[in-house]
């Protein structure tokens, strides 16, 4: 379902669907200080299907936004417009402004490298890289700062201490981290992404393939990362939205709907469609 | 009540027939090797060790020593795969990551075309176009550079003539180059995406998606798919045959001329008449069994069952 | 941030290095495709020059006189045909056997192992076991020597086609069978092999492609014949053999034939290629 390489996905949504504003819409604003990217105006396209239309959302300051809605409606799209790991697919294509702190990173001349150093992702299913453990966490980390052993090393525990996976691992280290298990494979990606310190940190899905306990022990995580990272996650499940997240923002057939606070968007919904999704009508 | 009869006697016929037919393919390899080590036997038996370190390959007094065929036949695989495999990866990676979108359909596809092109082919536009070429504008000019008694000039000792060890290494490479190339292509075509994304999410060059990630992933069956050249490489004969020279002796130097096994034998088998003759040459042939069933074994049991033809 | 110290020279250095291996890339794949479009302009030049109707018509000539390559050509595709009808009648019932009866156990796995083996087996090496079982015991070069040896290297090719297409069925076609009361034997012949046709075709073209370019194999079982000749126990002209030693002929009419010949097959083994590639994006499409 979520396999995005270079398909288009919403071909029989979006067909439906001429014009752009026949949607109500409710959208909260919040003060530009704590906005750490502004999507303003996004459209995207699988070749000549357009699976965005004209989003505009913020990401908060050090918070967690989640982008949940129906399978289809562009929520992973979004997120992957917002480190433009979409651009490894000739044919993909976003048009409208993503700001990260005042830069439009859509611009050609972007360091794609650089943009994503500083937004990481962390995908549905975990992937590993074919090395140690260690070598996994230290693998960003050595692409962009020359530390010492020591440094190095301390980074690493630190990282996977965050993501709460140093207890499970601290003994084995150089084994191979295809020999985890599907959490802690999870649970090591994030640790891999913290460890370059990135300033945002996308989530596509993080805890589908995983059990109820690796979900719990990944959610503890993502609350705690907050304190110095700003996360957005997409997710299908609305009770994990709503434990995890600051923000939510509902999106429908490649619009965004609703935008607000989580416990505003799930208590007191503004739009129908909305009202409908959060109390289980349809999606 | 007849048909039915008809049938369960045509149903354990044709499926013992199936099993006939895989078992024949199994025979057919165990008899090539059991016939080659028989037929070869009065040669290795006779002659003993020296079959391997002499060079002495004498069909008037009819004494064999295989040393040169198959040092040549080592030493020109080597260095054709020396030659073809860096070219072939970078190929590769070209066509997986770099390429025009609008290229890459057109260029993996005349890859591809390439590796089936027949070695007599390549055998003939090596002897015609080639050595004429390479003798006059590489042999001459280098043997004429480097000094008779430094290192360069024991290396590239041999007679200019476009003929010898190296030119047979180089169109060996040219044809095993598309099939390496092709086969890793898929390879890393079979990466699932989100290893890639992930990889590039971390905020990775090319170059270190390549590295780090891409290569390490595919590394077992990218060996199989080396070894696989390779063992082509040992094997090939026309491709070979034309260009080689063919004398007997140990090749001098890179420029010298030389022989593989199989382009003694393509050389020599149908004119040979002295049983000891023949036998010689079905030693070699054992030989060569013996390296390439090694090589193809690895390779094929790296590669897994789906890769490479 | 704090952590990123020197980040500016690395990042130039990473760019660098990127660059480099870029252009290290391109570099390479253009090598590849000149070398290769090189031999294939030669390939044209030497070969258009000698290709007139003569060569389909007359025979090989003696040196000086002029000719054809008509009795190679023939005899290449007698031989071919032969050596295909005895591969495609194994290699069916092989892979068959490896994709409906074998239960994975250590024969059928070993069955598989040395058909991919045999796969790029060097085809010197089975002309030599051919001459051992035919050639030897007949006392006679013939073309029922060469086509068993073609037949070898076909064989695998067929085989290996026909079990991969074959697993690519869905069960359900298999259960559709067994549950109307029709015999395995019938729902294999009548409705597997049927769905699967394209492939074994496929597979078979390859494999005719493949073995209508050998050389070695045929060196010292078909051997080569100066006339026409379709008699199974007599050698028999055929292309690669004719070309080969015309081609290290010193004279210039042989030589010229030589390349006519390599042209022909060339373009005979890519035009197959090609129409694989047709026949199997036209599949995948429906």
């Amino acid at each position: 379902m979520n396999d995005f390489a270079g398909k288009p996905f919403a071909e029989a949504y979006v067909a439906q669907q001429p014009g752009t504003n026949e949607f109500e819409q409710f959208v909260e604003t919040i003060p530009p200080e704590s906005t750490k990217v502004d999507i303003r105006g996004l459209d995207f396209f699988y070749m000549r299907n357009q699976a965005l239309y004209s989003v505009s959302l913020p990401v908060a300051q050090n918070a967690v936004t989640a982008i949940v809605g129906p399978s289809g409606c562009g929520k992973s799209t979004l997120l992957r417009v917002i480190n433009r790991i979409y651009a490894l697919y000739p044919g993909q294509r976003a048009e409208g402004q993503v700001m990260l702190d005042g830069q439009n990173i859509l611009d050609r001349s972007t360091d794609l490298p650089w943009l994503r150093s500083r937004v990481g992702m962390v995908f549905q299913q975990s992937t590993p890289f074919p090395m140690s453990i260690y070598d996994n966490v230290a693998f960003g980390v050595r692409l962009y700062e020359n530390l010492h052993k020591a440094e190095l090393s301390a980074r690493v525990e630190e990282s996977l201490r965050r993501s709460a996976l140093w207890e499970e691992v601290k003994d084995k280290l150089e084994t191979s981290a295809l020999g985890l298990s599907g959490g802690q494979q999870q649970r090591l990606c994030v640790a891999r992404s913290v460890a370059v310190r990135p300033e945002v940190l996308l989530l596509d899905e993080p805890a589908s393939a995983l059990d109820p306990i690796s979900t719990a022990k990944l959610e503890e995580t993502i609350v705690e990362l907050k304190r110095d990272i700003s996360i957005a996650i997409v997710t299908h499940n609305l009770q994990q939205a709503a434990r995890v997240s600051d923000h939510t923002a509902f999106m429908f057939l490649g619009r965004l709907i609703e935008y607000g606070s989580t416990e505003r968007v799930f208590n007191n919904p503004r739009t129908s469609k909305a009202a409908d999704y959060v109390t289980g009508r349809f999606g | 009540m007849l048909a039915q009869a008809r049938g369960a006697l045509a149903e354990p016929f044709f499926r013992y027939a199936c099993g006939a037919a895989a078992t024949a393919l199994l025979c057919a390899m165990g008899g090539l090797c059991i016939l080659l080590a028989i037929g070869g036997w009065p040669a290795l038996s006779t002659f003993g060790l020296s079959f391997f370190t002499s060079t002495t390959w004498n069909p008037v007094t009819d004494v064999y020593g295989g040393a040169g065929p198959i040092l040549g036949t080592l030493i020109t695989s080597v260095v054709a795969l020396l030659i073809a495999l860096p070219l072939a990866f970078f190929t590769a990676v070209f066509l997986t990551e770099f390429c025009p979108q609008f290229l890459r359909r057109p260029i993996g596809i005349a890859v591809e075309l390439l590796a089936g092109i027949p070695s007599i082919v390549y055998g003939m536009w090596g002897l015609f176009v080639f050595a004429p070429v390479f003798a006059k504008y590489v042999e001459a000019p280098l043997m004429a550079w480097a000094a008779p008694d430094s290192i360069w000039g024991k290396i590239f000792t041999g007679i200019p003539n476009g003929s010898g060890v190296f030119t047979a290494s180089i169109i060996l490479a040219i044809m095993i180059l598309p099939y390496i190339a092709a086969t890793l292509r898929e390879l890393f075509l079979s990466i699932p995406p989100r290893v890639r994304e992930s990889a590039y999410g971390m905020g990775c060059t090319p170059l270190e998606v390549v590295w780090s990630v891409i290569v390490p992933y595919v590394r077992r069956s990218a060996i199989g798919a080396v070894m696989l050249g390779l063992g082509r490489a040992l094997g090939e004969t026309m491709a070979v045959t034309f260009v080689i020279g063919n004398s007997h002796r140990l090749p001098r130097g890179l420029f010298d001329s030389g022989a593989t096994i199989s382009s003694i034998i393509a050389n020599e088998f149908a004119e040979a008449t002295s049983p000891m003759h023949i036998s010689a040459l079905l030693a070699l042939g054992f030989l060569l069994f013996l390296i390439t069933f090694a090589v193809l074994a690895i390779a094929r049991a790296l590669l897994g069952h789906g890769h490479g033809t | 941030m704090s952590g990123f110290t020197g980040i500016f020279d690395r990042r130039g250095r990473r760019r660098l290095a990127n660059a480099t291996f870029v252009i290290v890339c391109t570099l390479a794949t253009v090598v590849a495709l000149v070398v290769l479009a090189i031999i294939l302009a030669s390939l044209l030049r030497k070969g258009i020059g000698g290709l007139d109707l003569a060569v389909f018509t007359e025979d090989t000539p003696p040196p000086g006189a002029p000719g054809g390559l008509r009795n190679a050509l023939l005899g290449s595709l007698f031989l071919c045909s032969a050596a295909m009808t005895i591969a495609v009648t194994v290699g069916m019932l092989a892979g068959t056997w490896l994709a409906e009866y074998s239960t994975d156990n250590w024969y059928a796995k070993t069955v598989r192992f040395i058909n991919d083996v045999l796969l790029s087996a060097p085809s010197i090496l089975v002309g030599l076991f051919v001459y051992v079982i035919a050639v030897r015991p007949l006392h006679s070069f013939s073309a029922l020597a060469g086509a068993l040896a073609l037949a070898l290297i076909a064989a695998p090719i067929v085989t290996r086609a026909t079990e991969d297409v074959l697993r690519l069925q869905p069960r359900a076609l298999r259960e559709a069978g067994a549950g109307l009361g029709t015999p395995i034997w019938i729902t294999i012949r009548r409705i597997l092999w049927k769905a699967s046709a394209g492939g074994i075709i496929t597979g078979a073209l390859l494999a005719f492609a493949r073995i209508s370019g050998e050389t070695a194999p045929l060196l010292f079982t078909s051997l080569n014949n100066q006339f026409f000749s379709l008699n199974l126990l007599k050698p028999i002209a055929n292309l690669p053999v004719t070309i080969f030693s015309f081609a290290l002929s010193p004279y210039e009419d042989w030589q010229r034939l030589a390349w006519a010949g390599s042209l022909l097959i060339a373009f005979t083994v890519l035009s197959i290629n090609t129409l694989v590639r047709i026949l199997a994006s036209k599949r995948r499409r429906t």
